[in-house]
């Protein structure tokens, strides 16, 4: 489009200078151009390479041409189907988005040609071309100046095409502005197709997260329940911890709850495929046979691949005086913990060999009855074997825990498991840890029956970290 | 005061809710205030927020212990749900709100109850929860794209953790709207964090963001370069200060005097809190028999974990930049220990050892000299006569 070669101030130097402050003047204007523009485009680069989000990053670019470039600006993004998505910004504060048939842009060569990355020069369209674009452009400016129109992409990918516009008051496109025009377009090219990349890659883990994160638990009569999930890759949330609580039709809850070997997304698959045969053993068996669910398990890791997995699995059904009655099977999965009423915690043996680590494995069952307000609480040995305290290299360590556990008493289930995640985190102050998963079941307190004994043991009342007002 | 109908004896009657831990008393007094015409939102502030920071001070005072004070708070969290979907929502407009709380913090309530009164004011809001790590807040901005992202912090010392999540926000371009006591007064620490935005409570934060829509990023941080240097040094020597203090103040400081290295004999503790409160309904002495052999080594580490907070607010302190961080723990320490029996010149002894061994940090040495001001005035204010 430049076809004069006249760099900066266009028809400026054509006139003869009279006198040399005025030479340095055009000098100095041309300098202060150049800075302008350098700075814009390094803001440019600034702001946009910062955002992954693809929806912020369409309308930081929008945002970022006006005024400096245009007066109102339109994006209309990669087609995939038989219309396509446009937003628009200006003039003014006017902020707008739709849908338009993409047979509408094909009447404009030149827009068609950008979107498909066929349009590697910017293109000038003049106003009588802009009928098709009707619904996308500002109304005010339809019939106005002439449109620059420049093509988006990284490389080979096309990412968008942007369409600027000026209103009457303003100058039309002049070659500086269409050179810098041109750059910005490079850098929000690149922006734009790894925003919409990234945006892709983060809807399918956000997919598969959400897959394969625990399930809300569900609300069940005559029993309370807590859990907190913190798994080792923060970023991802995702697992080889697994829990599973659901009602029984009779009353109660079954549950299950186990540690992959590892961690990360391998960890995470095969959680997932035990808590699938785990519900799936659920729905074809017509009663609870956790022994034979754990020897069913085991085939089905050891066929899955080299991972093992520890399991606990059981159900708890509220009795008519208003304890609990629960009972468990295990594999391999740390003892649970039973808090009593008077602050002593039991651990609860039921011994049984990890799953899937030999195929013929002995697993072990138990039952045992929680009194109204007692507790117990299934954890995975990510919060025994958080690394941290005053040195940075000590374990938490099940005497802690027990002794944490211990200052629960008078605490619904649900805010022990996140009293018992807080002491945790903060032990750990910000180091890397493995996946810590915490479940705990209760059976409810006796209405009307004190809630709270003043338990002044250790872990009871000297935690600093709840100082000050909430 | 019932312009409202939030009277004093529905507060009183909620307070009792929550200190007998009663959950179907609270919500159903909370949601008949709505049901009856309340607003939710002056339930949610005008109910639940202040009945939240009585808690704080119960527990504070020595009244409560900590099992109580959370057992409280999740009637009050279970409270906030329930008077949130008993109100309808505000018209749903396309304003993305993403609300956490800053690294470290585990006061969720103000959070929660923010999100809530967002939400009834017709914002859509994402809510992370407790101690968000810089990592997964950075993650969710890019999945989630929030216009701005609403930060709590609720202890001062959590101050330059959460000045690590306002430059994550900014970095990617959201801006950040800053809200909690931990904040400072008028929200001075937010702004020297660099900011955008500061909120004193939820009814002024969905305010502000009507008010201008959509929140732009102008903030800007304060933090100097020396004072981050002085900050890594308090930082990196933090293991090692805190090994030095809990041996010096072994004989003044409440837990130290029992090392975990020496079998446990005498049953003397002289942990905070744990020679009884004012207002305790009886300590039953010890919370069982499984952790007797490991109860002294567990009140070294909790007294060790208080001057660990000490030792994290007077790095915060220089870190922002203004004094008022480390005194102001200071006095919370102060008080607290008052409540539960313990003199707390421990505090002066402290200050003096700190600053023996950090005479190359200038900065972290006048904010010292500031705590100690601050205590003796403190000192001879409860001494003057009654």
């Amino acid at each position: 489009m430049t076809d004069d070669g006249g760099g900066g101030g266009g028809g400026a130097w054509g006139r003869a200078p009279a006198r040399l402050s005025e030479l340095l003047g055009l000098v100095e204007a041309a300098l202060v151009d150049e800075r302008d523009r350098s700075a814009f485009l390094e803001e440019t680069t600034r702001r946009l390479g910062a955002s992954l989000h693809h929806g912020r990053t369409v309308r930081a670019l929008l945002e970022m041409v006006i005024p400096k470039l245009a007066d109102a600006s339109v994006v209309v993004l990669p087609v995939s189907g038989r219309r396509t998505q446009w937003h628009r910004a200006g003039p003014g504060d006017a902020r707008s988005a739709g849908e338009v048939a993409v047979e509408a842009l094909e009447r404009i060569p030149k827009v068609a040609d950008a979107l498909y990355g066929l349009q590697p020069r910017l293109a000038v369209i003049r106003p009588q071309e802009m009928a098709a674009l009707d619904d996308v452009l500002p109304d005010e400016l339809v019939h106005g100046e002439e449109a620059l129109v420049v093509q988006l992409a990284a490389g080979g990918v096309p990412a968008g095409v942007l369409i600027m516009l000026r209103g009457p008051d303003r100058a039309s496109f002049e070659d500086a502005d269409i050179e810098l025009a041109h750059q910005f377009a490079v850098r929000a090219g690149l922006a734009l197709a790894t925003a919409a990349l990234y945006s892709q890659q983060a809807h399918t883990i956000a997919v598969l997260q959400a897959s394969m994160a625990p399930e809300p638990l569900p609300v069940a009569d005559g029993l309370r329940l807590g859990a907190a999930y913190r798994p080792a890759a923060e970023a991802l949330r995702i697992s080889g911890d697994f829990y599973h609580v659901a009602p029984c039709p009779a009353g109660g809850v079954r549950f299950f709850f186990g540690d992959v070997s590892g961690k990360g997304a391998e960890a995470a698959v095969l959680a997932g495929h035990v808590r699938q045969s785990m519900r799936t053993l659920a729905m074809v068996k017509r009663g609870p046979d956790p022994l034979g669910d754990l020897q069913l398990l085991n085939d089905l890791v050891i066929s899955a691949g080299h991972r093992f997995t520890t399991l606990v699995t059981g159900s708890a059904r509220p009795c008519d005086d208003g304890s609990v009655k629960v009972e468990i099977a295990s594999g391999g999965h740390l003892p649970p913990l039973a808090l009593r009423g008077d602050g002593r915690v039991e651990e609860i043996v039921c011994e049984g060999m990890l799953v899937g680590a030999v195929p013929d494995p002995s697993f072990g069952c138990t039952e045992f009855r929680l009194e109204p307000g007692e507790l117990m609480l299934l954890y995975s040995d990510g919060l025994t074997e958080a690394h941290g305290g005053m040195s940075g290299r000590e374990i938490y360590g099940d005497e802690r825990l027990v002794d944490s556990l211990a200052g629960c008493v008078g605490m619904q289930a649900a805010s022990v498991a996140e009293r018992l995640e807080l002491l945790t985190t903060e032990w750990l102050a910000g180091r890397p840890h493995d996946d810590i998963s915490i479940l705990t079941l209760q059976a409810p307190p006796r209405r009307g029956s004190a809630p709270h004994r003043q338990s002044e043991g250790p872990g009871g009342s000297a935690r600093t970290g709840e100082a000050g007002s909430p | 005061m019932n312009a409202t109908g939030i009277t004093d004896a529905v507060r009183a009657d909620f307070d009792a809710c929550l200190a007998g831990a009663d959950e179907g008393g609270a919500l159903e007094l909370a949601v008949g205030l709505v049901t009856g015409g309340v607003s939710a939102e002056d339930v949610l502030l005008g109910l639940v927020a202040p009945a939240q920071v009585r808690v704080g001070e119960r527990w504070e005072s020595g009244e409560w212990t900590v099992a109580q004070e959370h057992a409280a708070t999740h009637v009050s969290r279970l409270t906030v749900d329930a008077v949130a979907s008993a109100a309808p929502v505000g018209g749903g407009s396309p304003r993305h709100v993403l609300v956490a709380c800053s690294d470290g913090e585990w006061h969720v309530l103000p959070s929660h109850i923010l999100a809530e009164v967002l939400r009834l004011r017709g914002f859509q809001v994402r809510s992370l929860g407790g101690s968000v790590s810089p990592h997964e807040l950075l993650s969710d901005v890019h999945q989630s794209g929030p216009d701005v992202v609403a930060l709590s912090c609720t202890l001062t010392f959590n101050l330059p953790l959460a000045h690590r999540q306002i430059e994550t926000c900014r970095c990617a371009g959201v801006p950040v709207m800053a809200g909690g006591p931990g904040f400072g007064p008028e929200g001075t620490w937010a702004y020297a964090l660099g900011a955008d935005l500061y909120a004193a409570d939820a009814r002024d934060a969905a305010e502000a963001l009507l008010h201008r829509w959509p929140p732009v990023l102008c903030g800007e941080s304060s933090v100097r370069a020396g004072a981050v240097e002085e900050y890594a040094v308090l930082v990196r020597r933090r293991p090692e200060l805190l090994a030095d203090l809990a041996y010096v103040l072994r004989d003044v400081f409440p837990g130290l005097r029992e090392r975990s290295d020496i079998p446990d004999g005498s049953g003397g503790s002289d942990i905070p809190g744990g020679s009884g409160g004012s207002g305790g309904s009886g300590g039953s002495g010890g919370s069982g028999g499984s952790n007797s052999s490991s109860s002294s080594s567990r009140e070294h580490e909790e007294g060790t974990d208080f001057l660990g907070r000490l030792l994290d607010s007077l790095a915060a302190a220089v870190f922002v930049d203004d004094a008022r961080v480390f005194t102001g723990q200071l006095a919370f320490a102060a008080a607290y220990f008052s409540a539960r029996s313990v003199e707390p010149r421990c505090l002066l002894a402290m200050t003096d050892a700190l600053a023996d061994r950090l005479r190359g940090s200038p900065r972290t040495l006048d904010t010292l000299s500031a705590g100690r001001r601050c205590l003796t005035a403190q000192e001879a204010d409860s001494r003057r006569p009654e």
